[in-house]
């Protein structure tokens, strides 16, 4: 194969199709050496070229949007809309995370020009990793997501002369627990994928799925089927720990908290993002065919991410209902919005059932993933304008006569919990009601019925901020530091996200409908 | 034709080898110890793709394993810079003091 | 069906060298020793990688893990200097213990029965190419080939690079920058 190469130029490959990756990566080393360069009393242009560069990247995203799947990379990296559509998300993300960063870096004594370095190296992975096609990309487009989170969760260690503070303990806590539980995740990804690997001789997803039939075929006890579902099952382990489905969730609430609020934004939006990508590629694209009796049963993994959606569905909503800090909240919240999403992938499994449930499922997901981006990133940045530089003012009793002291933060913010309760009209509902109708086709009819319960109970826990901050009185209002310029685009940003998302629903439908990846 | 090993040797190995390192991840207390268990794991999984690798004489586990070196060393890297700054505030980095965050 | 050949006999002498290592770190009771029984098992791992055919694997496992990371560790060690005798080893005996087992459990059945069990995709025989640095090098540059992940990799070691920096160092050098 690679015996005798021909000269070729580079644009024989087609590398186009991967420009909004590319530039984002290039425009991060170029800031890396514009912020080297940038005089000490000019380092406030480091966040603007940061925006600069993620808004070029998503004007490029916009003008290759192709529904065409093009691959590029020897078959190694696919653009298509389902890329294209979770790029937006990532960038956003990426965009109102820089927003949020700005005065909170400056306010907490942690403005280093690397912090927004690190946050747009990330995001490339991110980028990266959503048109991986192939295992070998998945597995570094992850890393490259996550090493730089390990870092950001323990950015306020950085240059402190403080080291007994306990905000400063906490982050770096935050960054060690990260750091280990992903570094043991991404072992147990690598040999899933080596055990895919050596079921089937590829790494390449499209190859893998090829493979799937022969070996279901040939091998008579199906002993080849069950190398194939030992290493989607190891997979699904590594990357249950990034997307934090129960029972690999147990570090999410300590890293939300101890992490920089916007890191917490973040990652709580873009560690999903690339998990979910990679997940739904990976069993879409690669083990669909994965079923031990075909056209009688459902894949053959689908029953293990029911049980794993149905447990992240009960244990995150119930958790969360006990929590008093607003951050530790907000993480087992976004567990539970992890088995909101895994519905969708389990529902995939029934591909060989259902006509074209696979990408009605996909694009479930995808909506979700939007409108939970964000809804979240909305919540944080309120709780980032209430927080105090030293880390306090993020219990719920913080909020208490919000409504009184700061009407503009308690509207947003009883927004956000509408639409993370699933109220109609709000980003929320539209998720829920494609996933649940989702699984509804596909015939998973009791992990439905949990869905919808489970929504119910998150009702009582979202409400409850809403009650403290429009019912309840304190004597004096929170100071609201944060609530600055930027803070507020952002908030405001996001209000009008979830409202689109919400109202204006044939908008997002038209982008999503071009999702196919079978 | 000369003997060669068979594959499976090499994986029951490599096996073997990824169950040793994720005990030693769940059962030490130490995070520098906890953290080469990882690399141990991830050495399994490096010597499984090279086993397959030759079985299905296919370059792409050996780049794998390429990769995941490379990765390791960046994670290596960010991950004992971490463990000696969690030592110089708190003087231990035995993982069950990390409780500043309870709930 | 096993012959004891030269290879076999390695094979044999390297594998107790990976797992004995294994065995080493996780249970000594002193952290530099465990960073040695560490490179004993890189080292093992190294010598199965020459039995594989894959020659360019066993040099880079000898520079990057051993001549590097297995280094890296040591300075860690050296760094957090009280911690060489530790008086508590394990945490979590019991149910650590379990959850292995378990794992083991479910790999034996999952994987080593299947491998053993006939399946005919081991039954072809193993090629004896050896895949030099060449094949290796043009794949990893070639546009058909491996070069997004490579690029990749090179933009994660430069955001490692910076972050190790970032975490590692204080606050005075800074200052004495300025």
């Amino acid at each position: 194969m690679f015996e005798s190469p021909t000269l070729q130029t580079l644009t024989d490959y087609n590398i186009w199709i991967a420009l909004p990756a590319i530039a984002l990566a290039f425009g991060t080393m170029f800031l890396l050496v514009i912020d080297v360069f940038l005089p000490a009393n000019r380092k406030h242009w480091t966040p603007i070229l940061a925006l600069v560069g993620i808004g070029i990247s998503f004007l490029i995203n916009l003008f290759t949007y192709n529904p065409e799947q093009t691959s590029t990379f020897g078959g190694m990296f696919v653009a298509d809309a389902f890329t294209g559509f979770l790029n937006i998300v990532v960038l956003i993300t990426a965009f109102i995370s820089v927003l949020l960063s700005t005065d909170y870096l400056r306010r907490t004594e942690t403005n280093h020009g690397e912090y927004y370095i690190l946050l747009l190296l990330s995001a490339t992975g991110a980028m990266f990793m959503v048109g991986a096609n192939d295992l070998i990309v998945i597995f570094i487009g992850l890393e490259l997501l996550s090493i730089p989170l390990y870092i950001l969760s323990a950015f306020r260690v950085t240059y402190t002369d403080d080291r007994d503070a306990t905000f400063v303990l906490k982050s770096e806590e935050s960054g060690m627990k990260y750091f280990i539980l992903g570094a043991f995740s991404s072992a147990f990804l690598v040999y899933g994928s080596a055990l895919l690997f050596g079921a089937t001789g590829t790494t390449n997803l499209r190859e893998i799925f090829a493979a799937v039939g022969p070996i279901l075929e040939s091998s008579a006890e199906n002993s080849g089927a069950l190398l194939l579902l030992i290493g989607a099952a190891l997979s699904l382990v590594g990357l249950g720990f990034k997307i934090a489905a129960v029972p690999f969730h147990m570090w999410t609430p300590d890293v939300y908290e101890g992490a920089p609020t916007p890191i917490t934004a973040y990652m709580s939006v873009a560690a999903k993002v690339g998990g979910f990508a990679a997940l739904f590629r990976l069993m879409i694209v690669g083990l669909s065919g994965l079923t031990l009796d075909a056209g009688v049963d459902p894949a053959a993994w689908q029953g293990t991410i029911q049980v794993i959606a149905a447990v992240t569905l009960i244990l995150g909503n119930f958790v969360a209902l006990s929590q008093t800090n607003i951050k530790r909240m907000l993480a087992y919240s976004s567990i539970a919005h992890a088995g909101y999403i895994l519905m969708a992938v389990a529902a995939v499994g029934s591909a060989g059932l259902v006509p074209d449930i696979a990408n009605t499922a996909a694009q479930a997901g995808l909506v979700y993933l939007l409108a939970y981006a964000f809804t979240n990133l909305g919540a944080f940045a309120v709780v980032l304008a209430l927080e105090n530089n030293d880390g306090t003012g993020t219990e719920l009793s913080d909020f208490n006569g919000l409504y009184n002291s700061r009407p503009m933060l308690a509207l947003a913010m009883a927004l956000f919990m509408f639409s993370l309760t699933g109220i109609p009209l709000t980003a929320g509902f539209m998720g829920k009601w494609l996933v649940f109708s989702a699984a509804v086709q596909a015939g998973l009819i009791p992990l439905t019925i949990i869905g919808v319960l489970t929504s119910v109970i998150s009702a009582f826990y979202y409400v409850r901020v809403i009650v403290n901050m429009f019912l309840l009185t304190e004597d004096e209002g929170s100071p609201a530091v944060g609530e600055t310029a930027p803070v507020r685009y952002a908030v405001y940003a996001s209000m009008a996200g979830v409202l689109i998302v919400g109202i204006a629903v044939p908008l997002v439908t038209n982008l999503v409908n071009m999702v196919s990846l079978v | 034709m000369d003997f060669v090993v068979p594959t499976e040797f090499f994986f029951v190995l490599s096996l073997v080898l990824f169950v040793l390192g994720a005990l030693g991840v769940l059962l030490r207390k130490n995070a520098i110890l906890v953290f080469m268990s990882v690399e141990l794991m991830l050495n399994s999984a490096n010597l499984a793709l090279v086993a397959f690798a030759r079985q299905w004489n296919s370059l792409n586990g050996h780049i794998f394993v390429f990769f995941v070196m490379t990765v390791a060393a960046a994670e290596v890297a960010v991950g004992l810079a971490l463990i000696v700054a969690i030592f110089k505030s708190k003087r231990s980095i035995n993982i069950d003091d990390l409780h500043q965050m309870e709930g | 069906m096993i012959q004891f050949d030269f290879s076999t006999i390695a094979f044999f002498v390297f594998a107790v060298l990976t797992l004995g290592g294994a065995l080493g770190v996780v249970t000594n009771r002193n952290l530099f020793r465990g960073t040695i029984w560490l490179m004993v098992s890189l080292f093992g791992v190294a010598g199965l990688y020459v039995l594989l055919s894959a020659p360019f694997l066993a040099a880079v496992q000898v520079l990057v893990y051993i001549g590097a990371i297995a280094i890296l560790f040591t300075f860690a060690v050296m760094l957090t200097r009280s911690l060489t005798r530790l008086n508590v080893r394990y945490t979590r005996l019991w149910p650590s213990a379990l959850g292995a087992v378990l794992l083991f459990a479910m790999l034996v059945i999952g994987v080593i029965w299947p491998v053993f069990g006939g399946n005919e995709l081991y039954n072809q025989p193993i090629s004896d190419v050896v895949r030099t640095t060449t094949d290796l090098g043009v794949a990893l540059v070639s546009g058909e080939g491996y070069v997004l992940p490579f690029e990749v990799a090179s933009i994660l070691l430069t955001g490692a690079m910076i972050g190790a920096i970032v975490i590692a160092r204080d606050a005075d050098e800074e200052e004495m920058e300025q």
